[in-house]
């Protein structure tokens, strides 16, 4: 087919597009209501933190043992976070849902299909002016930090990384959420309650069903809550960032297939299910990856470096059958405390319940529920323990190597820290928000340089 | 592919450059557009005539691509014109909207400007050609309802497109306004640019239109110049009112 048109339209520059969609973020009041809100909750969250990890400083000022539990990731930085997740959770929809469904419902949305990017393009690029929102609304979390650095409190650059790329995710997994519940809805009011539906339904998953055996068990992993756990605990986990990097891409794909008017449904449709087909095939190979790196300071995703080493010599493949239910506690220890740890040192390890229906209330008169049998290189074992203290030596006699020697020094000291936190709500509650309120104010003003070129024709 | 369309000898001489075959859309069991076809001449303007609710907006997003059609094809200077290639050589401009309304005038005019590489000089005679000037500080909102059609239209001359589609351009303008639009869109099709107008004011449609399409529930009765379709409704020297009422 020959060119419609000699002087047909060319791809535009995308600049203009990031810009107006910059402004179109930031011209709403949903950005600066959030921000305003987030001042208060993180503020206080973080000066609840800081008290409470101070009173336990002071307890453990004449006691080293109880000083090298104190971590400033466990003690402040996850609740501080904890307190911005809550509200990203909640209000962060309304940003991005503002980026799509404003246009959607004015009718702009049909000038916008027709500039000349594609619209997948149009989709990046309001992911990427939320993202930007997202780096604005971090803020009053980043302050808190600052003013934890400058209470002398320790930070640890890997694990804070690692915590603010999990909440980075976490926020954009959100937003092209909202993006394509934007595109498929209606009005913004649908869309919103859409991707509530989406992240409240995430807790309730995280609440009502964790723990419970079978299908439960597995639905529950799908909460959004759970993609930023591993994070929280300092391990950054290769295959969970490639599953939600392939979520929020499926999900802004999504949002792209259903943007554009001009498109039929049975079309929609079609390119839905290819789009859907595609990144489930990446997020189910994505929890087949098993690489992860355990950079929390204190090492609590990692047996001790010598048995690291130890464990790594060990080549043939180890299986684990736990007669334990899911839902009982024990389980969860063993899973954090053995199991997590030995899938990530070891080649080949391979763990199953005894009976993945099966119960605790069923169980207890099974003589062998709760133990655990460990399988290696032809030889067995038993045990109910669930440190690995007692666990490793079992495993180094099924192998028939001796246990190593563990490595002198390099023990977590842990950061015990008592600060006079209360200087810090003056900030949160009184001039971060005046802070904002001006930049609000700022964005409000009318573009006054641009405006004296174009009142006088060009020739300024 | 030809379409068996009529066409007027005054616009025969300049190219075909579009051509609408047998364009259907229907929700449901209403029927939209009924196998419309037509052709559009280059540096013409063309009036697509009808009432509220005879299928001119249906038309139009069909045609730009912004609404799936059910059936039908079009041709630009006779080579397929599909959907995704629609807005490289067609802007269409819909009616009633007040587009990024809570952005200033000045960044939505600047927007546009640098998506079609326009230089400040270009965006400033545009800015003097629809008298937007004394709103370029204002909100889009805040614009009332003249303003906010002299944006639109400021936004559609910033497009290079060769193919504009304006649906009812001169609603919300009062006299004299209207005659001011009316002249600048004649003078946009003089350089070169055509254009389709939908109107359903007739009085306006017959100052500013070269040829009409009459349009009534879906259907075109009747395609020409006013001498052409007064010829085919056997009507003497009367206005497109009298034609249109005679034709559909």
């Amino acid at each position: 087919m020959r060119s419609p048109e000699a002087a047909a339209v060319h791809r535009a520059a995308l600049g203009p597009l990031l810009v107006k969609e910059l402004w179109g973020v930031v011209a709403g009041r949903a950005l600066w209501t959030m921000l305003l809100i987030l001042c208060p909750i993180v503020g206080y969250s973080f000066v609840q933190a800081v008290s409470l990890y101070g009173e336990a400083s002071a307890a453990a000022a004449d006691a080293p043992v109880l000083a090298s539990g104190l971590s400033p990731l466990d003690g402040v930085l996850v609740p501080t976070f904890g307190a911005f997740y809550v509200t990203v959770t909640l209000l962060f929809p309304f940003v991005a849902i503002r980026a799509l469904g404003r246009e959607k419902e004015s009718g702009t949305l049909r000038l916008l299909v027709q500039l000349p990017y594609r619209v997948p393009t149009l989709v990046a690029a309001k992911l990427a002016a939320v993202a930007a929102a997202w780096f604005i609304a971090i803020v009053p979390a980043l302050s808190a930090l600052a003013l934890w650095a400058g209470f002398g409190g320790h930070l640890h650059a890997a694990e804070t990384l690692n915590l603010l790329l999990g909440h980075l995710l976490y926020g954009l997994l959100i937003a092209a959420i909202a993006l394509f519940a934007a595109a498929i809805a209606e009005s913004s009011a649908t869309a919103a309650i859409i991707t509530l539906a989406v992240t409240i339904g995430s807790w309730i998953l995280d609440f009502a069903l964790a723990g419970q055996p079978g299908l439960f068990e597995w639905i529950s992993r799908v909460s959004l809550t759970q993609a930023l756990r591993p994070f929280e605990q300092g391990l950054f986990s290769v295959g969970l960032v490639i599953a939600t990097l392939a979520a929020i891409a499926g999900f802004a794909a999504l949002a792209a297939v259903w943007l554009h008017p001009g498109v039929a449904l049975r079309d929609k449709l079609v390119r839905s299910l290819l789009v859907v087909a595609a990144a489930g095939a990446v997020v189910l190979s994505a929890t087949q990856v098993r690489t992860a790196i355990d950079v929390a300071e204190d090492r609590r995703n990692s047996f001790p470096p010598a048995d690291e080493r130890a464990l790594k010599e060990l080549r043939e493949p180890l299986v684990i059958t736990v007669h334990l239910a899911p839902e009982d506690p024990r389980y969860a220890d063993l899973r954090r405390n053995v199991l997590a740890k030995l899938e990530r040192a070891m080649a080949n390890v391979t763990v199953r319940l005894a009976s993945s229906g099966q119960s605790m209330v069923g169980s207890t008169s099974d003589p062998s529920y709760g133990e655990v049998e460990y399988v290696y290189g032809g030889r067995s074992d038993r045990s109910r323990s669930t440190s690995h203290r007692e666990i490793l030596p079992l495993l180094y006699g099924l192998a028939g190597v001796p246990p190593p020697a563990p490595d002198p020094g390099g023990d977590y000291p842990g950061y015990p820290l008592v600060a006079k936190v209360q200087a810090a709500l003056p900030w949160f509650l009184g001039v971060l928000p005046i802070l904002i309120i001006l930049a609000w104010w700022w964005s409000c003003r009318p573009p006054r340089i641009r405006l004296r070129h174009l009142e006088e024709g060009g020739k300024a | 592919m030809t379409f068996a369309v009529a066409r007027s000898p005054v616009v025969e001489r300049s190219p075909v450059l579009m051509q609408v075959g047998a364009l259907t859309k229907r929700y449901r069991d209403q029927t939209a557009l009924a196998g419309v076809s037509f052709e559009v001449h280059a540096g013409e303007v063309l009036g697509l005539i009808g009432p509220n609710g005879s299928g001119k907006t249906t038309l139009l997003e069909a045609v730009a691509g912004v609404l799936p059609a059910d059936a039908g094809d079009i041709l630009w200077r006779d080579a397929p014109l599909p959907v995704g290639r629609r807005r490289d050589v067609i802007f269409y401009l819909p009616d009633g909207l007040r587009p990024w309304d809570d952005q200033f005038v000045s960044r939505v005019l600047a927007f546009f400007a640098a998506v079609y590489g326009r230089s400040e000089e270009e965006l400033g005679d545009t800015v003097r050609a629809v008298g937007l000037s004394p709103v370029l500080g204002k909100r889009v909102l805040a614009l009332s309802k003249g303003y906010g059609r002299r944006l639109m239209l400021a936004l559609a001359l910033l497009t290079p497109h060769p193919l504009l589609l304006l649906d009812e351009p001169f609603d919300g303008f009062d006299l004299r306004q209207t005659r001011e639009v009316m002249t600048l869109l004649r003078r946009v099709a003089t350089n070169g640019r055509t254009l389709v107008l939908a109107i359903h004011q007739l009085a306006d449609a017959e100052r500013v239109c070269d040829r009409f399409i009459l349009l009534a529930g879906g259907a075109v009765r009747g395609i020409g110049t006013l001498a052409e379709l007064r010829a085919a409704a056997k009507l003497g020297t009367v206005g497109l009112e009298e034609v249109f009422l005679a034709l559909t």
